[in-house]
């Protein structure tokens, strides 16, 4: 006894969502990038559920190549927070706009 | 050689020396330029005489040659033709002009030197000879319509000549503006004869006009009138006169052959050349009569009060101009030409004897600082009086013949017309005679101003103007002493017959009236010298009374009966103001505020455009969300 | 027993993400993440994902989730600010979160998917020697990019962290730098090297 797919898509596209209001809302970078792993993970959540009930490992696959790149993208947005913390610039993505036009 | 191929050389002189002026002028001095431009019209005058003596030796039947250069214009039924029309009529005017042109250049060659900008001045003369030879030699009414363009053009070109004198740049722009008046009036004119005749050649039109448009009808007269009204304001008649007295800002030659000689009498020339047209609207050509006669009365009685001697002579010019229009417009056409030519010679003399006045006494025109001038300019003097006595009509003088032949005509018409003309124009002979005479002793006589003294042994034993000057006005003196004799009533018709193939006159005075007419003229002018002589000769307490009992009659004469104001009143006030209403709203916001507009939006828009450019990664990030929000609903609901 | 599990982990797993984008304290809200993934690595059970789920864990909630709370750690205070502010945008993303889950749930229940049921799957199914298997024959390209951007992550996790150690331009002289305000520009440079090499000339050998 399963849950159909459509439950676990479900699922998952609420922990997606979350996670994009959380990007979207919160303007301490480090929250940001928590909210980021959230979305991330909900997608590695449908690929495993799709393999589960499609068949074949492949799915798996996929998440975990994703993990790893999210793994390696989080270095970077750490280091890039570091950086910024080192400069005394303030952690507040809302004043980080010199790309304003 | 015929006449037509001299009247095309004589077209073309005045432009050789325009050509020559403008080509080699500023690499040659002043002196060149000028006599250049003098004797080019100086050829231009004997090829008018070729022209004349080949007219002569044809008989009556031959004498309207006309000469098509090439194909001008072709649109569809509109045909235009470059062509001439060499006849007794406009030979007698390319004599006049050029004669008389030729001795106005000779006579600035003196006046105008020492002036920095002698070249300009000749050029501009130069392309007046050939505006106004363009005019009267043109054979279709187009050719007529650019002379007369032209020659407005040129007059306020030179009117405005010292264009460092703002008096002389509004009486430039004053002048050009009331003859563009008379330009649409003309312009009319033509499109109504275009509309029902279909050509605009002259021959063609006069020989189909009797039968195309009815005598009296609405089309005869409206297209006599629209043609009058072009003519009115060339020739300064009421009511567009009042250009002409304010055109005496420009020098002195100028105003003796523009304003004096020919281009004031192109009215004159055009009624006659059109005489079809106008037998055609006898009712307008009575108009143009009465019109003749309101203006030489007014224009007399002006003269009277004005001070500055070259208005005296202009106002004079608007009456003796007047006269002509009586003339033509009773349909005695030889005698209003014949006054044209007598005219020309004396009014010229008048206003070049004037300007040797005023270089003695260095450009002063106010004729109460003159005074006793006869002791300092005894030739000049003589000269004037030769021009004076010509002009109010006293034998053996060519005046007296022409004007006298209008006045008799006048009465052989016998209509309540003709009986006006007679009767005002005796009248005005009266006035003539009373505003010439007070020139003459105003200036010439009695006792000289302090300034006039001053000037005057200043100069003494340095003669009494350039040579140029004097010659030229001998000249004058000469043609305005024997060109009487043309036409000597009952004895020699040398105008009437000349013109009569081309021009036939309608009227023809008996010995009787003749006579009767001459002897009341002559009368009136000697009884005006009179009263002149009382009047301004001698200060006497009388002159002092009558002068307190006519002031307000002088200041309505001063104030030029009111025409000025009035123009001004209902005419440049609006204008002004319409124009100063449609600069601020139509011109400031409509015109400048749209393209205002067209930048503001651009610039309005790559503002609001570039709020997107926040810099906030998080609205970027909304922006995606949104986006994929839309698409999803986009493909959910169907959409392909 | 699957279904309990799964709406077990699942009420967990959301309210977790909940607490993290909530969350004001970072501190708080790493943690949050950490539940989160655990709760995550309890549905991949579900879902006969074992090596997906011990992975999730020894990785993401071991790795990963330290190295957030290192930084956190060095951050201190300076993480802490965090002042929330409402207004259009926050309304809009509300709107587009609740839009884009909404768009999901109908194309879910309007689809007659043929997946009510789990596949019929071998034992084997999520097993390490599986995934392995796959990742050395089918995705070999997945495997080996893999590896290279773990690498550059190490990379630019060094560079971004001890910036210090490279030699930095700011660190010379205010006067040997570039003036502020100008760029550098290639016919200017051209010519000013042009001078000097003149100027050395002129001075002598």
């Amino acid at each position: 006894m399963s849950p159909g797919i459509g439950s676990w898509i479900t699922l998952s596209s609420a922990l997606f969502c979350i996670g994009l209001v959380g990007v979207m809302l919160r303007r301490n970078p480090i929250v940001i990038l928590l909210s980021l792993e959230i979305m991330l993970n909900a997608g590695n959540l449908l690929l495993v559920a799709g393999s589960r009930y499609v068949g074949g490992n492949d799915g798996h696959v996929l998440a975990l190549t994703v993990m790893g790149v999210a793994a390696a993208e989080v270095v970077v947005g750490l280091g890039l927070v570091v950086a910024l913390a080192r400069r005394g610039a303030p952690l507040d993505v809302d004043e980080l706009r010199s790309l304003h036009g | 050689m015929n006449a037509a191929d001299y009247g095309w050389l004589v077209l073309l002189t005045p432009l050789i020396g325009l050509a020559f002026n403008i080509a080699v002028g500023p690499s040659v001095s002043r002196r060149v330029v000028a006599w250049v431009a003098s004797l080019s019209i100086l050829a231009g005058f004997v090829l008018s005489l070729l022209a004349f003596i080949d007219l002569l030796s044809r008989d009556d039947s031959q004498r309207a040659l006309v000469s098509t250069g090439w194909h001008w214009l072709s649109a569809g039924s509109f045909q235009v033709d470059a062509s001439i029309l060499v006849d007794p009529l406009s030979t007698v005017m390319l004599l006049v002009i050029t004669g008389i042109g030729f001795l106005i250049h000779a006579y600035s060659v003196g006046y105008m030197h020492g002036d920095t900008e002698e070249k300009r001045f000749f050029a501009y003369l130069n392309l007046f000879v050939f505006s106004m030879l363009l005019l009267v030699l043109a054979g279709n009414f187009v050719f007529l319509l650019a002379g007369w363009g032209l020659v407005g053009l040129s007059s306020y070109l030179l009117i405005g000549f010292w264009w460092q004198r703002p008096s002389a740049v509004a009486a430039a722009k004053k002048a050009f503006v009331m003859n563009a008046i008379g330009d649409v009036g003309m312009t009319l004119g033509i499109f109504v004869i275009w509309n029902h005749l279909h050509t605009v050649d002259y021959t063609t039109a006069f020989a189909l006009a009797p039968g195309s448009i009815g005598s009296g009808s609405s089309t005869a007269n409206w297209i006599a009138l629209l043609l009058l009204v072009g003519a009115v304001a060339k020739s300064a008649q009421l009511p567009l006169q009042t250009w002409l007295p304010d055109a005496m800002e420009g020098p002195t030659p100028v105003s003796a052959l523009i304003h004096a000689a020919t281009m004031v009498t192109a009215g004159v020339y055009l009624v006659a050349r059109m005489w079809p047209f106008y037998s055609l609207a006898p009712d307008v050509a009575d108009l143009v009569a009465i019109i003749g006669v309101a203006t030489l009365t007014i224009a007399g009685l002006i003269a009277l009060v004005q001070t500055d001697i070259k208005r005296v002579i202009a106002y004079s010019t608007m009456s003796q101009i007047g006269y002509m229009f009586c003339g033509v417009g009773i349909g005695a056409y030889s005698a209003g030409m014949f006054h044209l030519v007598t005219h020309a010679f004396f009014k010229a003399l008048l206003f070049l004897g004037a300007g040797v006045v005023i270089h003695a006494l260095h450009d002063e025109q106010d004729m109460r600082k003159m005074g006793g001038m006869g002791r300092y300019l005894p030739y000049t003097t003589g000269l004037m009086w030769i021009g004076a006595l010509s002009l109010v009509g006293v034998p053996p003088f060519s005046g007296f013949f022409s004007k006298d032949q209008i006045l008799s005509d006048a009465l052989a018409r016998g209509d309540w017309v003709g009986y006006t003309v007679w009767g005002l124009g005796l009248a005005g002979a009266f006035v003539t005679a009373l505003y010439t005479f007070r020139l003459m002793l105003l200036v010439f006589h009695g006792e000289p101003s302090e300034y006039a003294r001053e000037q005057s042994e200043a100069h003494a034993g340095h003669g009494e103007g350039p040579s140029t000057m004097l010659w030229t006005i001998g000249v004058l003196a000469v043609g305005a002493t024997f060109a009487g004799f043309l036409e000597i009533p009952q004895v020699t018709h040398g105008m009437r017959n000349f013109l009569e193939p081309t021009i036939p006159s309608t009227i023809e005075a008996t010995g009787n009236q003749d006579l009767g007419t001459s002897a009341l003229a002559v009368s009136l002018a000697l009884i005006g010298l009179f009263c002149a002589h009382v009047l301004w000769g001698r200060r006497s307490r009388t002159t002092r009374r009558i002068a307190e009992a006519t002031a307000p009659l002088e200041r309505v004469l001063q104030e030029k009966f009111g025409f000025d104001r009035l123009y001004d009143w209902a005419f440049y006030r609006p204008a002004s103001a319409l124009a100063r209403g449609g600069a601020r709203l139509w011109e400031q916001r409509a015109v400048v505020g749209s393209m205002d507009a067209v930048s503001n939006a651009g610039s309005w828009t790559s503002r609001l455009l570039s709020t997107a450019q926040s810099g906030l990664v998080r609205v970027y990030a909304l922006a995606i969300a949104v986006g994929i929000a839309a698409l999803a609903a986009w493909f959910m609901t169907g959409a392909s | 027993m699957q279904i309990v599990v799964f709406y077990v982990a699942g009420a967990l797993a959301i309210g977790s993400a909940l607490a993290v984008v909530v969350q004001r304290n970072p501190f708080l809200a790493a943690l949050s993440l950490i539940l989160h993934l655990a709760s995550l690595a309890a549905l991949y059970l579900v879902l006969q994902g074992d090596f997906v789920a011990v992975a999730q864990l020894l990785v993401y909630a071991g790795a990963v989730m330290i190295m957030f709370l290192f930084v956190i750690a060095y951050l201190g205070d300076r993480a802490d600010l965090d002042l929330r502010r409402g207004g259009l945008g926050a309304g809009a993303a509300f709107i587009a979160g609740l839009a884009i889950f909404i768009e999901s749930v109908i194309a879910v229940s309007d689809s007659n998917s043929s997946f009510h049921a789990p596949a019929v799957v071998a034992d084997s199914f999520g097993s390490p020697a599986t995934i392995g298997k796959l990742f050395l024959t089918d995705h070999l390209l997945a495997f080996e990019a893999i590896s290279l951007v773990l690498l550059v992550g190490a990379i630019a996790g060094v560079v971004l962290g001890a910036g210090e150690l490279l030699p930095s331009r700011s660190r010379a002289e205010p006067a040997e730098r570039e003036p502020k305000g100008e760029r550098y520009d290639l016919r200017r440079e051209f010519l000013r090297r042009e001078e000097e090499a003149e100027q050395e000339s002129e001075v002598g050998t």
